[in-house]
């Protein structure tokens, strides 16, 4: 098709009537000429021109209906031809400045890349919906003791049946019981004998959470309960496949679960992974004896999950929950204290730890991207000065200002174009390593990829970036005057506006560059700390083989023997230097809470006794972990069943009840029966995690008051790992069906448990630097610009006898000043964004005076030297030279 | 609206246009005046199906219109055929060629 050279201006539908009535009306006017010409009179020969004619009126309205057609049509294929030329012409401008267009798109590249990668991560943990149908339904229900500051308290199995019978508010609800490494059965009479992870869930779970299984069935509400036949259980498709290749013929046939049979009903679906990704199996938690697990109120050890009914709002499930739970207090002495239920959305419960930090990372990523963003401005901005003269052209040939800031934001999107795509192959990669190096941190890590709402998001990024850094420098670059620009000789007239621009931009990229080092410094601060944490025990060469002794074949008092025993052999194994065993090793599990009350504290009337944290351990456990005993004497061997019971305190605990005391001789009473002498106190050992300081916790020996849940640590001679399989056979040559639930060394522990900490102080400080580098990157640019600009004058300054030092010094003052103000922007962004922070730090305030002067202080002289190269250049030219050669 | 005669005679009235323009360009009552002097007015063609047929050539850019001046110095829109028009008219011009021939075959005695 032909394309015009000077296009005809739009014709608007009043143009375009006027155009149909005039061609009618030549026509006719033609045509009677014509006629008249042969001699018709002048009446008949118009009559007969548009008798031939036709109907005008019809002819008319549909020709005009066309023509718009025809001109819309035609306006957008102008509009197309416009953006491919201006595409056209942004690649070949783009061709022509290689070095420009690399560091561009290569800084938009990281910004836009950097930014995908975490979105990916925000994406699939916080903002997926999670993998059930109508997952906004889905509510996580926790008993609730105000007196006690327990809110989301477990809820026992007798509540969640009385929950569930009364409620209203919901389609259903159910309860789950899964502790990490603890919640297991022994899978036997297939190879090896296999601990199964295993949640044991009510009645109510699966309708509540309301998926299909994958194969097979689910088990029906009586197979559910006591005295029902409850031996069933519901393989997850990962046990399926790995098990059983995923074969349909093992529905229906028998386990052996802990010695019993259990039938298989069903498969869960592949994105079950609820409440963990770990899962083998379900199983009805009727199945667990009360000798294991008594069924009474007190024990309040499930989860709950609910279904709320269509229509039926939060505020509401909430109060007919407190309502029911009130009740149930006052029906109930165990309750007293329990009055109240929380209702939160299941959502909170999954993600709530990572949120946080995942969103403060979010936050800072996008700082890097507007540095990015200002930084290619900053550039463009150069060139728009360099441009100046191709621009005023442009414009002296009839380029309109529309046209011309449309053809730099086009050159900006072709920019942001090239940089998504390399951002997305870079956040591709990231991503792998993203969750390579945050394995076991994340929830929900699997559902983590680039899905259709990711790229949405680079493609948004890039799109906003591309017009933000294409306007800032089109606007005054189009609005460039255009006799002045080509009378100069090149030499275009926005420096002035521009340099004001460029200065700008500057102080808002050191700004940035200031709130992002600030985050940085205060993570890196915040992990030196945790490192410096003492734990209370010493991690070197410590390995622990984690078990659960079977009460079936190991019934009391047995048990204390084949305890005792597997302690004793593997401290005789050479390589052992010491050995203990506990029931949950630090970091991975917290033991229990008791009530106690202590000889002179009087419990007022109508409440609890106070609660301390509870761990069973056995003798030696202190010596070998490297824990110290402040006062008195760990357990010995003596300190069996039979000999009198006995405690040991942590320092935490003695501070809180024995102040100014001695703790060691006194009587703690526990759960209102036995009296336990305190015989030692061992300083405070960290528990649940690295930053929380130790509850409260008194110890008791493991023969005295027994767990089945065992950690057996030793610490070695050698290289940890290879002594637990000597432990394993130990363990073994006592037991053979013993199984293992885990094994692990304690500078695992210590890694998993600084692995958070450690990536977000490593992406930040990634993004730290990144934004020093940027904002530098920027100060050199715009005085590199300036001295460029300021050329002539230095060198007459100079020629005239002015001192280098002193044209130095105003440079550098200038850039300075660019740099100061900016960091006194960023500074008060980092304070006022300080709150959100200080959720992710440990041990060093969001405000930290040294923190922040710090990095402060590096800022300045990175900026120093970003404007001193610049400015020495400018004083260290001969200036006879260059302006002989000017 | 009126009972509308070009559905008859589109595709005949379209290649006869296309083949007015195709000797150069001219406005519409030029293209009206040729067509009935070259058929000797033996068909009836009216000239308000004629101009509905030039804009939606226009429209489909079998043609292109602008604005000139007429040999007696007036204002007068004239069509002039485009790239696309001209491949359009080849096409529809050897298929009318054959559509004739077959019927001649069927008219003429054997």
């Amino acid at each position: 098709m032909k394309r015009r050279l000077f296009r005809l201006p739009r014709r608007t539908a009043g143009d375009i009537r006027a155009d149909v009535d005039a061609e009618v009306r030549f026509h006719l006017e033609e045509r009677a000429e014509a006629l008249m010409a042969q001699g018709v009179p002048p009446d008949r020969a118009r009559a007969q021109a548009l008798e031939e004619f036709g109907d005008v009126d019809d002819a008319r309205r549909y020709i005009e209906g066309l023509d718009r057609r025809t001109e819309a049509a035609e306006r957008r294929r102008n509009y197309l031809s416009d953006l491919w030329q201006d595409i056209g012409y942004g690649v070949r401008q783009l061709r022509r400045a290689p070095a420009f267009a690399a560091v561009a798109i290569l800084t938009l590249g990281l910004g836009i890349g950097a930014n995908t990668a975490i979105f990916s991560l925000v994406n699939g943990v916080l903002l997926r919906p999670l993998a059930f149908p109508e997952p906004d339904r889905l509510f996580a229900l926790y008993s609730t003791n105000h007196s006690a500051g327990r809110i989301e308290g477990g809820v026992s199995p007798l509540d969640v049946d009385d929950w569930r019978a009364e409620q209203r508010s919901f389609t259903d609800l159910g309860g789950y019981f899964y502790l990490d490494g603890l919640s297991g059965l022994d899978f036997t009479g297939a190879g090896e004998p296999q601990r199964l992870t295993t949640v044991f869930v009510t009645p109510g779970f699966f309708e509540a959470l309301a998926f299909s299984p994958a194969a097979g069935r689910l088990p029906r509400e009586d197979e559910m309960v006591r005295g029902g036949r409850d031996r069933v259980v519901v393989l997850t498709d990962r046990f399926w496949r790995h098990q059983f290749g995923a074969s349909p013929a093992v529905l229906g046939t028998t386990l052996t679960l802990n010695g019993a049979p259990y039938e298989v009903l069903g498969v869960l679906p592949r994105d079950l992974r609820f409440p963990t990704e770990g899962a083998d199996v379900y199983v009805p938690y009727s199945t667990i004896p009360d000798q294991s697990i008594p069924r009474i109120r007190p024990v309040r050890i499930l989860r709950v999950v609910a279904r709320v009914r269509p229509g039926v709002t939060a505020e509401a499930a909430q109060a007919e929950m407190t309502t029911i739970a009130r009740r149930l207090a006052a029906q109930y002495p165990e309750n007293a204290a329990w009055d109240d239920a929380t209702v939160r959305p299941l959502r909170d419960t999954i993600t709530g730890p990572v949120r946080r930090p995942l969103l403060v990372l979010l936050g800072a990523v996008g700082f890097v991207l507007l540095i990015a963003c200002v930084n290619v401005a900053g550039l463009q901005l150069a060139r728009a000065t360099v441009r100046g003269r191709e621009i005023a052209v442009r414009a002296a040939l009839g380029a309109g200002r529309g046209r011309i800031v449309r053809q730099l934001l086009t050159e900006s999107l072709v920019l942001a174009g090239a940089g998504c795509l390399v951002g997305l192959a870079l956040a591709k990669g990231t991503v792998a390593l993203l969750l390579r190096i945050s394995t076991g941190q994340l929830p929900r890590a699997s559902e983590v990829g680039l899905d259709a709402r990711v790229l949405g998001f680079a493609a948004a990024a890039s799109l906003i970036t591309g017009i933000v850094f294409g306007l800032i420098p089109a606007l005054p670059a189009s609005a460039t005057d255009v006799q002045g620009a080509l009378k100069q000789g090149g030499r275009g007239t926005v420096a002035g506006r521009g340099t004001r621009l460029r200065s700008g931009l500057v102080v808002v990229e050191v700004a940035l560059a200031m709130l992002l080092v600030a985050g940085a410094g205060l993570m890196t601060r915040s992990f030196v700390a945790l490192l410096e944490v003492d734990p209370g025990f010493v991690p070197d060469r410590l390995v622990a083989v984690q078990f659960s002794i079977s009460t079936v074949r190991h019934p009391p008092p047995g048990y204390a023997n084949y305890y005792q025993e597997v302690i004793e052999r593997v401290r005789m194994l050479p390589g052992v230097i010491s050995a203990g065993a506990a029931k949950d090793a630090p970091f991975r599990g917290v033991g229990e809470l008791i009530g106690f009350t202590l000889p002179g504290l009087v419990v007022p009337a109508g409440q609890d006794a106070p609660l301390a944290a509870m761990l069973n351990i056995s003798d030696g456990y202190f010596r070998t972990i490297g824990a110290r005993m402040l006062d008195g004497r760990e357990f010995t061997p003596l300190d069996r069943a039979d000999a009198p019971p006995v405690a040991v305190v942590n320092e935490a605990f003695a501070r809180r009840w024995f102040p100014g005391q001695r703790a060691v001789g006194t009587q703690l009473t526990l759960d209102g029966s036995t009296a336990f002498e305190v015989v030692g106190v061992v300083n405070d050992i960290r528990q649940r995690a690295i930053a929380e300081p130790a509850q409260p916790t008194i110890y008791l020996d493991n023969l005295q008051n027994s767990r089945v849940k065992t950690t057996l640590v030793a610490r070695t001679r050698g290289e940890p790992l290879a002594m637990a399989n000597a432990m394993r056979e130990v363990i073994w040559s006592l037991d053979r069906e013993q199984t293992i639930t885990t094994i692990f060394t304690f500078d695992d522990s210590m890694r998993l448990a600084l692995g958070r900490p450690r990536l977000l102080t490593v992406l930040l400080g990634a993004f730290g630097v990144f934004g020093v580098l940027l904002g530098a990157l920027g100060l050199y640019g715009v005085l590199a610009y300036l001295v460029s600009q300021r050329q002539r004058e230095i060198w007459l300054l100079l020629a005239l006898g002015a001192a280098p030092a002193a044209v130095l010094g105003l440079f550098v003052r200038y850039g300075l000043r660019l740099a100061l103000v900016g960091m006194a922007i960023g500074l008060a962004g980092a304070l006022a964004v300080s709150r959100f922070v200080g959720a992710v730090l440990y041990g060093v305030k969001p405000t930290d005076p040294a923190t922040l002067a710090a990095v402060a202080a590096m800022l300045l002289a990175v900026a120093a030297l970003a404007t001193w190269l610049p400015a020495r250049r400018a004083a260290a030219v001969q200036p006879l030279e260059a302006l002989r050669a000017e | 609206m009126a009972r509308d005669p070009m559905d008859l005679l589109q595709g005949t009235l379209d290649v006869l246009i296309l083949r007015t323009l195709a000797w150069g360009p001219r406005h519409g009552y030029a293209v009206s005046r040729w067509i009935h002097d070259r058929t000797g007015g033996a068909l009836a063609v009216q000239d308000a199906p004629l101009y509905k047929a030039l804009h939606r050539l226009e429209h489909d850019g079998c043609v292109d219109a602008e604005w000139g001046v007429s040999d007696n110095n007036r204002r007068a829109r004239y069509y002039r055929l485009t790239a696309r028009g001209r491949q359009r008219l080849k096409v529809e011009e050897s298929a009318w060629r054959r559509y004739a021939a077959a019927v001649f075959q069927v008219l003429e005695p054997a």
